[in-house]
């Protein structure tokens, strides 16, 4: 289980960062930062800059995205906003606005 | 993908916010948090739990560090490892042995007859 779970119908206006997973199903305004993997889930909203270890996005995000590993954007996912990643996925059924920097 | 859609929401250990937390349900926090916490279901401090905030809820029970004022419609636990600062208004507050509580309490309850 995730050590950080926002769950629907919770929503957070702020910076939040965190030594570990987060996992974000609610509604989240302002910056996040992880050291472990972020997940939006289906229905959460995000917007803020997320940076991590690796982030997963299967909700909406507005706000750049930086990965130490990957990004993934999952069907359903929606992500306006930069990203940054040595590896990035999109999924068929996703939506992206924004620029890639895959650092080479 | 995990779908987590029906877990509870959990603020846990090694996190940290600076703003406001709000929401439906439960709420249970292990996480450092600095502002605001309303929900309305109850809400858990975890041992370990450090709030500097207004908190409101139905229900708080405090087993970590809390310093802030406390709105609950229900009850108010502060436990054996919980340390509360702060005013409370509350139906009821408990304070068991070993917690620490500093501050005022509004509480509506009924005096026995001899003290009435």
């Amino acid at each position: 289980m995730a050590a950080t779970v926002i769950g629907p119908g919770i929503t957070i206006e702020g910076e939040v960062s965190s030594d570990d997973e987060v996992i974000v199903g609610g509604t989240l305004r302002g910056k996040l930062e992880s050291e472990g993997a972020v997940t939006v889930e289906g229905d959460a909203v995000v917007e803020a800059d997320i940076a991590a270890q690796s982030v997963a996005i299967g909700g909406h995000v507005t706000g750049n995205v930086t990965a130490n590993d990957r990004v993934d954007l999952l069907s359903g996912g929606r992500l306006v906003g930069d990203v940054k990643a040595a590896r990035l996925t999109i999924a068929d059924g996703a939506v992206f606005k924004g620029n890639v920097d895959m650092e080479v | 993908m995990a779908k987590g859609s029906t877990e509870a929401t959990v603020l846990g250990r090694g996190l940290r916010v600076r703003g406001r937390v709000r929401g439906e349900g439960d709420l249970r926090v292990e996480a450092q948090v600095e502002g605001d916490v309303t929900v309305s279901g109850a809400l858990e401090l975890g041992e370990g739990a450090e709030v500097r905030g207004a908190v409101a809820a139905e229900t708080v029970t405090v087993s970590g560090a809390l310093r802030g004022d406390v709105e609950v419609r229900g009850e108010v636990v502060v436990t054996a490892t919980g340390s509360l600062r702060g005013d409370v208004e509350a139906a009821s507050l408990v304070l068991e042995e070993g917690g620490q509580f500093h501050g005022r309490v509004s509480a509506d309850f009924e005096l026995p007859d001899a003290l009435a």
